[in-house]
């Protein structure tokens, strides 16, 4: 076991360094260099190589890198190119946005899909079953976007009864949330549902209906939590589709979170910005990946077993 | 693998691969359990119909005589509603023909599915037989490799690269390909390690075939049926992703259509002539759903160890 978290760890860390490489050098050789940005062509002979010597971008690439990554990892990634603005505070503001934002979703995906998936499993071949089963197929064929706008058409355009877009009241946030977790309700229903019905099925299921235990505790205490491992095992992927949806449904609802601002970025040529950015998602997106892996050999007793006895 | 001991280990623990070119069996008969799987045949059905009109799409994005089917723009003639003043399928608010610009982004669309899977579908099966074949220092590297790009999420990836080269389908197909080989990879890796024990790559490699030519005359063509199912499913994932970039203005370029475009573009119609959204909306929710269905029936029929839930 910690030889593995070790490897794993490793492994990332070398993963880490390869993205950032890739990432920094990507976006200094995009067309259109930052100075283009930032000059018109009446001053820009004037001002060029200044404004490269202030910006640090007359040294030699690998150097740059270097300058950048130590700041980067020193908490300090410099300033937005287009406006001036310290990173660190679009960041601070941005990374408190799109928490709200996972979380309410994250609250939403499964105090919906695990109430859900629970009666459509007890009660199957229901009317409800067959209700949620809808459900699930069209959180699952309606591509977000799509929904988003519906959604706007109707809730706000038609009915007024939240804002288009913006982040101003806890309005501005239901329908982001509703449409950031559509899919993963969906997803997470079927889970849950195929879960438990294996579960009931077992012999343990049994006995507890034989020893006369009421039905709703058999259902909600005995069997949910054994059905919850493959539940737990999608999450650490749930987490990483999410992260990559923010992107396109804080872009449409105008929430000014990480990716809504990665977006912009990118389109205003931003690179500053841009590559701290990409970067921290980037990380975030292999913390992930590495929890979830040792997560899930934490999950599998045999392997803990031999972690404690070696 | 000379022991007899391992051969048998492997056998039991992975997959049992149809044979598919057993000999004596037609082409009805490889079709029969498709057939026999109505909604598998419908969403196969589904699929080439929507082949078809990709084709005829992308033909009329490549031909500059054909672009001004719908190019064309007529001010007089916006936002007609389906069926209504000679149309088809009524016009947007340039006054363009709705249908054959759902027509070409249909092409489109598939086009970049196609691409994706073309990329990602070589270098996956190369390096996932690479790393099953040989085993050793290049398998844990090739596992690291894919253990570590797998699962990231595309629309993340594909933002870094318009990033980096600008906004357009280039950079969509090669973000959503730089994701999926490692989807790839992984099966074929776990195919070729079940595969390379059995009697019939023993025989051939006892009679002196080589390395090379077992992977791509006897490994590649058993894994086909699975990499097929695959394919179905990263063709809609990729649908589906390149819709979205399009639509949050990152994808396809105007005045070139793409299905996401041409929602994000109805958008600020909506309520004058909702069809505009519902129509290239609804292609791609039908789009995605036929390639789903398909991919369903392939996995029932090739490999139902690949259920996803």
């Amino acid at each position: 076991m910690l030889t593995f978290i070790v490897h794993r760890t490793l492994y990332a860390i070398g993963l880490l360094f390869v993205a950032s490489v890739v990432i920094f050098y990507g976006l200094r050789v995009a067309p259109g260099e930052v100075t283009d940005v930032l000059t018109n062509p009446v001053n820009r002979i004037f001002m060029i190589e200044n404004l490269r010597e202030k910006l640090g971008l007359d040294k030699p690439l690998p150097l740059q890198y270097f300058i950048f990554m130590g700041n980067f990892l020193r908490g300090d990634p410099g300033y937005s190119l287009v406006n001036g603005e310290p990173i660190n505070e679009l960041l601070r503001s941005a990374a408190g946005y799109t928490l709200k934002l996972g979380a309410l979703s994250a609250l939403l995906t499964y105090g919906t899909a695990i109430p859900l998936g629970v009666i459509a499993a007890w009660k199957r071949n229901s009317f409800f079953d067959y209700g949620a089963n809808l459900l699930a197929v069209l959180g699952m064929g309606i591509p977000n976007f799509l929904l988003a706008i519906l959604l706007i058409q109707e809730f706000a355009v038609k009915r007024h009864w939240f804002p288009v877009a913006g982040y101003e009241s806890w309005k501005h946030i239901l329908l982001p949330a509703v449409v950031l977790s559509a899919e993963a309700i969906a997803i997470n229903l079927r889970v849950v549902r195929s879960s438990v019905l294996e579960e009931l099925n077992r012999d343990y299921v049994r006995t507890l209906y034989a020893k006369g235990l009421p039905e709703g505790k058999i259902i909600w205490v005995h069997v949910l939590r054994n059905a919850l491992p493959p539940i737990i095992a999608l999450a650490g992927v749930m987490l990483r589709t999410l992260l990559g949806y923010t992107l396109i449904v804080e872009t449409i609802f105008r929430w000014p979170g990480l990716g809504y601002q990665l977006v912009n970025s990118v389109l205003k040529r931003d690179y500053t910005v841009a590559q701290t950015l990409a970067i921290l998602l980037t990380v975030a997106v292999i913390l992930f990946n590495l929890l979830a892996d040792i997560g899930q050999q934490w999950a599998d007793p045999r392997v803990r077993q031999g972690a404690k006895t070696g | 693998m000379s022991a007899g001991g391992t051969y048998e280990l492997t056998v039991g623990v992975e997959t049992e691969v149809v044979p598919d070119g057993a000999p004596g069996r037609t082409l009805g008969d490889k079709l029969a359990p498709l057939v026999a799987n109505k909604l598998a045949l419908l969403g196969g059905l589904l699929t080439i119909a929507f082949l078809v009109l990709g084709l005829v799409g992308l033909l009329i994005v490549s031909r500059q005589e054909w672009q001004h089917l719908y190019l064309d723009q007529n001010v007089r003639r916006t936002l007609i509603l389906p069926f209504e003043e000679g149309t088809f399928l009524g016009t947007d608010n340039l006054g363009r023909s709705m249908v054959w610009r759902l027509v070409a982004g249909t092409g489109i669309s598939l086009g970049a599915g196609l691409a994706v899977t073309a990329i990602s579908m070589s270098v996956g099966m190369a390096l996932g037989s690479l790393a099953g074949y040989v085993g050793g220092l290049t398998d844990r590297l090739i596992s690291a490799l894919i253990d570590l790009t797998w699962g990231f999420p595309v629309i993340l990836v594909a933002v870094i690269f318009v990033g980096m080269l600008e906004p357009g389908l280039t950079a969509v197909i090669l973000a959503i390909s730089v994701v999926n080989w490692a989807g790839y990879a992984r099966i074929v890796r776990a195919q070729t390690l079940s595969l390379k024990g059995r009697a019939f790559v023993e025989a051939a490699r006892a009679l002196g075939v080589s390395r090379w030519k077992i992977v791509l005359r006897h490994l590649i063509p058993n894994m086909l049926g699975t990499t097929l199912v695959m394919a179905s499913y990263y063709i809609a994932v990729t649908v589906i992703a390149e819709a979205g970039l399009s639509f949050i203005g990152l994808g396809a370029q105007p005045p070139t259509p793409s299905l996401g475009q041409m929602v994000s573009n109805g958008r600020s119609f909506l309520s004058k002539d909702p069809w505009i959204v519902i129509l290239p909306g609804g292609t791609i929710a039908l789009l995605v759903l036929a390639l789903n269905t398909l991919g369903d029936g392939l996995r029932d029929i090739f490999d139902p160890r690949l259920r996803r839930w």
